[in-house]
């Protein structure tokens, strides 16, 4: 793959981009440096044991799916008090000095072939900026993909003790056939004491390939939390990641999916501790049906200099299928002894006893063991915070239980 | 405590590395590897055709396939030179296959082996006791009991000659092919002596059988080969123990072990690793588990630069079992990389994974696990345990399981913790007058108590040594 002529990958693409978006120099710049960088950069990492790989990201040809010219979309922006919310060329034309100062510094644009990719043809996208001291509402984000393929970027930049919420809807539009390529990559630099929590729910359309990086820094006192919900797309891959540079500072990421048919989705959750006295929680639930099959690789890092750290993590997968599988693969990499870390990862079926319990109270087998699925995200949706994610999340999983 | 463990007490651990003996060897092969280094070691073992043929195919495997570079987190390989490596000296003995008493073997040899109380060990009543020195078996004994019961213990290259139908069958044939890695490869090519084990049906070896391995010559590499099979409800429990002392120079150990679990039999490997911290240890271990059967692992880590062993297991019959039980501690300038894989291809499977490491003094230490249920392994059920102990914060403690799970109807669960040493603890000890060193080996002890208590008194009373020695003036 990296080593494939873009043949239909041209500097002239991406300078029509940046110039239909009012971009500076600069930007014009890092994106043709990222273009030209693509011959040069591997696939995103994926988990490898002897005789198999476990997700296969040469399934698609990106290059020739991808038309970075022809993109389409909906894009349902509300925003709260004291918070701007922009697209991209208002952004640039209000805070251009801001974006310069943020924009890269959290996500590495040249990490990976789909994150250069992603950096090259973004044009989609959100700018949010919450000014020192400003205690937002919630921020709503609906993105609706109407083209083959979508680049979406988003920067969050939460200023000293300010706070915000960020819910974010991916969605597919109708009128779409054939195979889509969704990426997305999101940056959130959060603040001194500041806190910032970033939903974001996963519902493309069951033949698109959907990318996403997710990183936030956070700063001495700042929380940074995640919560992931992947429910549609075809192969997802997504890395969800919190830096714990500042002391004090925390991190949650909660993530729950559901797959089925021939679902695939390959899910990361990684925190590093870096700063003193952090916090890290991970929590991830699945339920697989069918052929779906589900990667989860969580990774808690902690630093030679992390003094008195506490990290934690769990997954859990269900699994109601034959044909489904689940790998996962919950590391810990610990470099300071002043640390308390655990993590635990479970893989099972619909316990008998509790189907049993519940048909024994009259309840036929199969609404029984929806209820069972339900309550088994329900550690999951303890953990978030955002009732209105939390609907949404809970509908889905019922209409697919009932599909 | 009793007179049987006294010599225990009296073998000076450190005196094990501090030593080492003029080298004296009756053949040496040429630094580095060719083919005329493999024809030379199997024509010098007088072996049958078939043997020279598997270690060429071997040799070319090896040739072909590339160093593994690219794990997450692994020990750095680039000094390991395989054309630096002297892969086989046999050792200035007349007798080939082994001395069958003590008293036949050089002096410089006995005396080699007193120091590690070898000898001794037997008195206590192991059932047979291997020792290799250099590439070559030199002392082999089977108490008689179990030689009539139709028991054999032997060095390996006496099984090629004695026992070829049952060494052909299975000698890196199905558990480990030369394919597998690399340097299972290499091991193929130039591997010499280890042990052959047999027991026949509904047969136990109720004590254990007993292998000590030394490399003593600078630049050596050590390529031993452990083939054991156990018939039909039989029992048996092998256990290997390692060193060598230290030269500037490394050594490289790379063995294999093939273990064939028959139905409903039990066979238990425990190995105890001390290898100078100059010593590459990469080895393949791998048992096939039939139906009913059980499999045991038990391994302590203690020496080498660097480790990467992972004792696998394949659940190939309905209704098997494994057990490991792994302990890694690694110090200043060690890399213990080490942890189980476990393949379920069957239903009613079972498998469980007690994982404790300790490093300290910027050693890293590293749990690198698998966990293989097939489609179809229906209830199966696999439990897997990784705890870490840290000391400072200049060592690196990582856990990495992998888990593959392809069939729903399962059990799986894996849990890991990593901590320090309890101040609370480290204080109520004090309180009870001991000192701040005692305290936490004592601590130390009891964190890997599981291990200590799977193994026979005088290896526990080892294993506690070794970490006592490890410890000693490295606490705060």
């Amino acid at each position: 793959m990296s080593t494939q002529v873009h043949a239909n990958l041209t500097e002239e693409q991406v300078t029509q981009i940046s110039e239909e978006l009012g971009e500076p120099e600069w930007l014009l710049e890092t994106r043709l440096d990222a273009l030209s960088a693509l011959g040069d950069l591997d696939m995103p990492e994926v988990i490898r044991t002897p005789g198999r790989d476990w997700t296969n990201l040469d399934a698609l040809d990106y290059e020739t799916l991808v038309d970075p010219l022809d993109w389409e979309q909906e894009k349902d922006r509300v925003d709260a008090e004291g918070v701007d919310v922009l697209s991209w060329s208002d952004a640039l034309a209000e805070h251009g000095d801001l974006i310069e100062d943020h924009f890269g510094s959290v996500v590495d644009p040249q990490r990976d072939y789909l994150t250069a990719l992603s950096t090259a043809l973004f044009s989609a996208g959100t700018v949010i900026y919450v000014p020192e001291g400003v205690d937002a509402e919630d921020v709503k984000i609906r993105t609706t993909m109407n083209s083959r393929s979508l680049f979406n970027y988003t920067l969050v930049v939460a200023e000293e003790s300010s706070s915000v919420t960020i819910l974010e809807r991916q969605t597919t539009g109708e009128q779409l056939d054939g195979e889509q390529y969704y990426s997305g990559v999101v940056e959130v630099a959060a603040g001194e004491n500041s806190f910032v929590q970033y939903g974001a729910l996963q519902n493309l359309a069951e033949d698109s390939y959907n990318f996403q990086v997710k990183r936030g820094h956070a700063d001495t006192y700042a929380t940074v939390d995640w919560i992931e919900g992947n429910i549609g797309s075809r192969l997802t891959k997504t890395s969800v990641e919190t830096r714990l540079l500042g002391d004090s500072s925390e991190s949650k990421i909660v993530g729950a999916f559901f797959g089925h048919e021939d679902q695939h989705f390959d899910l990361g959750s990684r925190v590093w501790h870096e700063g003193e006295h952090t916090t890290a929680d991970l929590v991830t639930r699945g339920v697989l049906d069918d052929a779906a099959r589900s990667v989860y690789e969580g990774v808690q890092d902690v630093g030679r200099e992390a003094w008195d750290t506490n990290s934690y993590q769990r997954e859990n997968t269900l699994m109601l299928s034959e044909e489904s599988e689940a790998d996962a693969s919950p590391k810990l990499i610990i470099n300071n002894h002043d640390t308390e870390a655990s993590h635990s990862a479970t893989v099972g079926q619909v316990d008998a006893e509790d189907l049993f319990y519940m048909t024994s109270r009259g309840v036929d087998p199969e609404s029984a063991e929806n209820m069972l699925v339900e309550g088994f995200f329900q550690p999951v949706f303890e953990e978030i915070a955002v009732d209105e994610l939390l609907e949404d999340l809970d509908d889905l999983i019922v209409e697919r239980l009932q599909a | 405590m009793s007179s049987d463990q006294d010599h225990l007490e009296e073998t000076d651990t450190e005196a094990r590395f501090e030593f080492k003996k003029e080298e004296k060897s009756a053949f040496e092969t040429e630094k580095g590897l060719t083919e005329e280094t493999v024809r030379l070691i199997s024509e010098d073992k007088d072996e049958p055709e078939w043997m020279l043929e598997r270690r060429l195919r071997a040799l070319e495997q090896f040739q072909q396939m590339p160093m593994p570079t690219d794990w997450p987190g692994q020990p750095d390989l680039s000094e390991v030179d395989i054309d630096e490596i002297v892969p086989y000296i046999r050792p200035d003995i007349e007798t080939r296959g082994g001395a069958e008493n003590w008293e036949d073997l050089p002096e410089e040899i006995q005396d080699t082996f007193d120091k590690l109380g070898i000898p001794e060990a037997e008195k206590n009543a192991l059932s047979g006791v291997g020792a290799q020195y250099e590439s070559e078996i030199v002392y082999q004994n089977m108490q008689e009991q179990w030689e009539e019961q139709g028991v054999i213990f032997c060095d390996m290259d006496k099984a090629v000659q004695e026992h070829e139908e049952l060494v052909k069958e299975h000698f890196m044939t199905k558990a480990v092919p030369p394919s597998d890695n690399k340097f299972a490869a290499l091991h193929g090519a130039i591997w010499s002596g280890g042990s052959f084990v047999y027991v026949p049906e509904d047969t136990s070896v109720d004590m254990p059988v007993q292998a000590y391995f030394r490399m003593n010559s600078e630049g050596m590499g050590q390529f031993e080969h452990t083939l054991i099979i156990a018939e039909e409800n039989s029992e048996v429990h092998y256990i290997e123990g390692c060193s060598a002392p230290k030269y500037s120079a490394f050594n490289l150990h790379s063995g294999g072990v093939e273990v064939f679990v028959g139905e409903n039999a039990h066979v238990q490997y425990s190995t105890v690793q001390n290898w100078s911290k100059n010593t590459y240890n990469l080895n393949t271990k791998r048992a096939i588990a039939e139906e009913d059967a059980t499999m045991e692992w038990v391994s302590g880590s203690m020496g080498s630069k660097a480790t990467m062993l992972y004792p696998s297991t394949v659940l190939k019959g309905p209704g098997a079992t494994d057990n490991h039980i792994t302990i890694a501690m690694a110090g200043e300038g060690q890399n213990i990389d080490t942890g189980a894989k476990v393949y379920h291809n069957a239903p009613d499977t079972k498998s469980t994974i007690e994982s404790k490491s300790i490093s300290k003094d910027g050693g890293r230490t590293n749990y690198r696990g698998l966990v293989h249920i097939a489609d179809g392994a229906e209830n199966a059920s696999t439990s897997v345990e990784c705890d870490a102990l840290m000391f400072d914060n200049e060592s690196t403690s990582d856990t990495m399981p992998y888990m593959e799970i392809q069939e729903n109807k399962v059990d799986v669960a894996h849990e890991a913790t990593v901590g320090k040493i309890g101040d609370e603890d480290v204080f109520y000890l004090q309180s009870r007058g001991l000192d701040d060193d005692d305290a936490k080996q004592m601590i130390v002890a009891g964190f890997i108590e599981p291990l200590t208590e799977e193994l026979p008194i005088e290896y526990a009373v080892e294993m506690n040594r070794l970490i006592e020695l490890e410890m000693e003036g490295s606490l705060g």
